[in-house]
């Protein structure tokens, strides 16, 4: 620690702090340091001078952002001479920017407006033109306005240090020296939507947001961002209702929270709620009757749902009902969801709609992973990444990797598409989906596999992989170096999830862990899976946590077996599910389809019987339990979510009043949360848990052909996909397009722009005709198709495809 | 008391007090007549008269408001109502400008805020609105008015501003 004063006031510091951190460190004592370029979380450029302090003995003002302090040095922030230098700097600042504050979307929450108050001049002795900057074409989340920048350098060092991509830099010098893409193109990254908050003038703006409102009209308030596993923590503002509009959210904003999402979030995040006022937006109930569909009152639709239902109860018993809801739905959504249907009878209760395998479950823990590592996550020196696109998965945590790898950390990827991370990877292992198994099978063969006696305790198909494996020298150097690393971090991402032998990749994953000493950390592609566990929306666990004997059906199960009615919350199943071919079918033929959420789509009006709106989690109130373990809770951003919608814990609340069942009458969400947080506390049970049978390897011949599935960014959940700024982004002529590596196009004689069929491997499978586009990323025997696309349904994600040409 | 109470006698025999006072009216029965016809006849009236609203247009026919929504925040009767977006050549110009007369007390504070002068009070003070609804001032309206009296408007301002 070190003394020194500022403005006569006694302060500590560490060593090695600049000025400025210190004064933003002693907070309110010190009078805040006006600065423009100087951001906590960006390298420090010194570029814009407005943070000149006087330093007693210097020889002329030093900027505070960049002079480390020293003992007994005393700064006066508020001196004649360093006023005299701020006012002189901001006089040059305000030269060449324009004075169009009334028609600029920063006006009224712009850093230049509000200290040209405290240090602007009156006049100014300018009498020369004013220089004018053309306007860049960045994509259709940023507006541009190039003339106003004061070139702070901030947009251009979050896109090196943060972003990963290069993507803006600085052109010319001087006068002519501007802010560009060089080449205009959009920006790439999915996190670009930060440089809006960063730019301290209205040179970057929202372009969604552009002229809508003022930020003196908005009212913020606090939410959980809903799209990925991390629980970003937003701002959500609002519009007051007037007369020509109801109330509206007008925009997304990042909320500080350093141990998440620091103070960024990814544009998935930022840009979600321009879906929120779609015209597939459910305004009100609908029932369908003869065939026709008609909006109707809550009451109305809430009895013909419980007519419905308790019909189909009473002619095939509660087994003909399953229920599926959405992981991206709140803890308490989840926890009412599972406790109206499990007291008509119903076991069959499911939220894992992309899982694929489920032999596992009943050895699942119950709580999933809380290893507090996201802030640690910087630390960590070597990581394995199983599965997962996890850029697109997860932007801010691969933010958070891409720092720990420019501080040297070592990342090793087993995927079946080489994807771009923006980060360098010092291993990768590109293999099809089987291949990812075996790839981690040898990594265990290279830690263990000499050890008998740990073999012979393993499960015998995970103990008989492990030997037949030959490692490959990028398989033994991921060994060794996991091994040599103090605390590794094992990561599964979501196509490990959706993987069909998903059992077998955590069960090794979890032996390799346990035998190097590493963490792993479950990374999914929904807001609130860990939540969904601990509320048991799941077939074979009870709230108290006790494993049921003869467990309902999974997700998967539910539909191959066509069952007489479901359930659907939150769902657009043809989209969301990893089986779209079957949920179609399934929910056809289905007597009764009670489905309650946001949206509609075309599949929904055919297969739905009611359909009851709910609130998206922007307007939602509940809790979320994030990646981490940390439930955040959040409270209602508007008073009435849009229309006649309602929040989803209401509605479930309300069908299960009507079908006269006990215990359900919460007034508030909060009764609802405590009555589960005692649930939680009380009775979570261990007990003994017999050792389950694995399902046997399978036979892969030299024609087998495995799909990579992934679900994009933006075709993540119904909110994302409606929301037109982040869709004009994903190009989906692009994605709709089978892409192979070159081996595989040979071996099936296809060429680039041929059309082929592709199918699941089912003998009734429907299959689609695709153009193949030759992709070297993609690894041998694999293809790669992405998953959630319209009009392209084929079941599993990872599964074996055909392809007939 | 004598004298005073003679000249007393003298005053009001002579009717002195009389014809003074008819002189006052004789004088104003010869001066031109103050009092108008109204409505026929208007008063002299200030060029800061505040009267009807306005919104006013550049001399080459394009409409003065940006949409910054200045003149909606100063407002203190919560009068005024604006809805901007992004037009199709990339301006901030207003979709809805709806100004609600019956709110409007005519205080000035938006012609005050108004940093391009679009938004003005007009020295037109004869208006009336037969049907509900027309209390509403829409933007074509406003911009109608402004078309209207333009000529006079300018002529006030360039008064007031002399």
């Amino acid at each position: 620690m070190i003394k020194f004063e500022i403005d006569g006031k006694k302060i500590q510091a560490k060593s090695g702090s600049t000025i400025i951190e210190a004064a933003d460190a002693a907070g309110v004592d010190v009078s805040h340091i006006p600065r423009f370029c100087y951001h906590s979380k960006l390298s420090i450029a010194a570029s814009c001078r407005m943070c000149l302090v006087e330093v007693e003995n210097g020889r002329k003002p030093l900027p505070a952002c960049a002079t480390t302090v020293t003992a007994g040095m005393k700064i006066y922030t508020k001196s004649h001479q360093a006023m005299q230098a701020q006012k002189e700097v901001m006089s040059f600042l305000l030269i060449n920017h324009p004075l169009d504050c009334p028609i600029c979307d920063q006006g009224g929450e712009c850093e230049l407006q509000d200290l040209s108050m405290g240090y602007g001049r009156t006049s100014t002795s300018f009498i020369e033109g004013k220089r004018s900057i053309k306007d860049k074409d960045i994509g259709p989340l940023i507006a541009t306005e190039m003339t106003r920048c004061i070139h702070c350098t901030r947009c251009v060092r979050f896109c090196s240090e943060i972003a990963g991509l290069r993507e803006l830099g600085i052109l010319g010098r001087g006068e002519h020296s501007e802010i560009s893409t060089y080449v205009e193109h959009s920006m790439q990254s999915e996190l670009a939507g930060n440089i809006i908050d960063l730019c301290p003038v209205g040179a970057l703006t929202s372009k969604p947001f552009r002229f809508k409102a003022r930020a003196w009209e908005l009212r913020a308030r606090a939410g959980i961002a809903g799209h990925d596993c991390l629980g970003s923590n937003i701002n959500i503002h609002i519009k007051r209702e007037s007369d020509s509009q109801p109330e509206r959210i007008m925009r997304v904003v990042s909320r500080t929270n350093e141990k998440l999402n620091e103070t960024w979030l990814s544009d998935r995040d930022r840009f979600s709620y321009t879906g929120l006022y779609h015209a597939d937006r459910l305004a009100r109930p609908m029932i369908k009757q003869i065939g026709k569909w008609q909006e109707t009152d809550w009451e109305t639709a809430l009895t013909v749902a419980t007519q419905k239902l308790q019909n189909v109860i009473a002619q095939n018993g509660a087994q003909a009902v399953g229920g599926l809801i959405s992981p991206n739905s709140t803890v308490e959504e989840c926890y009412l969801f599972q406790a109206w249907l499990r007291s008509l009878g119903v076991p069959h209760i499911d939220h894992r709609i992309r899982q694929s395998d489920f032999d596992h479950q009943i050895q699942s823990p119950l709580v999933w992973s809380t290893c507090k590592c996201v802030q640690s996550l910087e630390e960590t020196t070597s990581f394995l990444l199983i599965g997962s696109f996890i850029r697109e998965e997860q932007p801010l945590i691969t933010s958070r990797i891409r720092k720990a790898t420019q501080g040297g950390a070592r990342v090793h990827v087993i995927n079946p598409v080489d994807f771009d991370f923006h980060l360098t990877l010092t291993n990768r292992c590109i293999v099809s989906p089987w291949g990812m198994v075996c790839s981690l099978a040898a990594i265990a063969q290279v830690l263990f596999g000499n050890d008998k006696k740990k073999l012979n305790i393993m499960p015998k198909p995970i103990a008989e992989l492990i030997r037949q494996q030959k490692p490959n020298t990028v398989e033994h150097d991921i060994a060794r170096d996991l091994q040599q690393d103090k605390a590794p971090l094992i990561l599964l991402g979501a196509l490990a999830q959706a993987h069909p032998y998903f059992s077998y990749l955590r069960v090794l994953s979890e032996t390799i862990a346990i035998e190097i000493g590493a963490k792993t950390l479950h990374l999914t592609d929904s807001a609130n899976e860990a939540g969904a566990w601990l509320a048991t929306a799941l077939p074979h666990r009870r709230i108290d946590g006790v494993s049921i004997k003869e467990p309902g059906y999974n997700a998967k199960a539910m539909l191959a077996k066509t069952l007489k009615s479901y359930c659907l919350f939150g769902l657009e199943p043809t989209y969301d599910s990893a089986y779209p071919e079957l949920a179609r079918t399934a929910l056809q033929q289905a007597e009764c389809v009670i489905v309650c959420s946001a949206f509609k789509n075309k599949a929904m009006l055919e297969y739905a019987d009611v359909l009851l709106p709910i609130a998206t989690h922007l307007e939602n109130e509940g809790s979320f339990v994030n990646i981490e373990g940390t439930r955040q809770s959040f409270q209602r951003s508007v008073n009435k979510p849009f229309a006649e919608a309602r929040c989803g814990w209401k509605v479930l609340r309300v069908l299960a009043n009507f079908m006269g069942r006990p215990g359900f009458d919460y007034q508030t969400v909060l009764e609802l949360s405590s009555e589960l947080s005692r649930n939680l506390e009380n009775d979570l049970q261990s007990e003994h848990i017999p050792p389950v049978d694995f399902k046997p390897l399978p036979t892969v011949s030299d024609n087998t052909v495995w799909r990579c599935g992934y679900w994009p960014i933006y075709r993540n959940d119904s909110l994302v996909r409606r929301a037109e700024p982040l869709q004009v982004l994903t190009v989906e002529q692009d994605l709709a397009k089978l892409r192979l590596g070159a081996a595989l196009a040979t071996h099936l004689k296809v060429n680039n722009g041929d059309r082929v069929s592709v199918s699941s491997d089912h003998p009734d499978a429907k299959p689609v005709t695709l153009q193949v586009l030759i992709d070297q990323r993609i690894a041998d025997a694999t293809v790669c198709l992405p998953s959630g696309l319209p009009d392209i349904a084929i079941n599993g994600p990872l599964s074996v495809v055909r392809i007939t040409t | 008391m004598s004298l005073s109470f003679a000249k007393r006698q003298i005053n009001s025999l002579l009717l002195l007090e009389l014809f003074r006072g008819l002189s006052i009216t004789g004088r104003v029965f010869l001066t031109r007549a103050i009092t108008i016809r109204y409505p026929e006849e208007d008063t002299p009236i200030s060029p800061r008269f505040r009267g009807m609203l306005a919104l006013r247009r550049y001399a080459n026919g394009e409409e003065r408001c940006i949409g910054c929504r200045l003149c909606e925040a100063a407002c203190p009767a919560l009068a005024i109502t604006i809805e901007a977006d992004v037009r199709s050549d990339g301006s901030r110009r207003t979709t809805i400008y709806d100004i609600d007369a019956f709110k409007c007390m005519h205080c000035g504070f938006c012609e005050e805020a108004c940093p391009v002068d679009a938004i003005v009070l007009t020295s037109e003070m004869h208006y009336h609105m037969e049907a509900r609804g027309e209390n509403i001032f829409t933007k074509d309206k406003l911009l109608a008015i402004g078309d209207l009296y333009e000529e006079k408007i300018a002529q006030d301002r360039e008064k007031d501003n002399a």
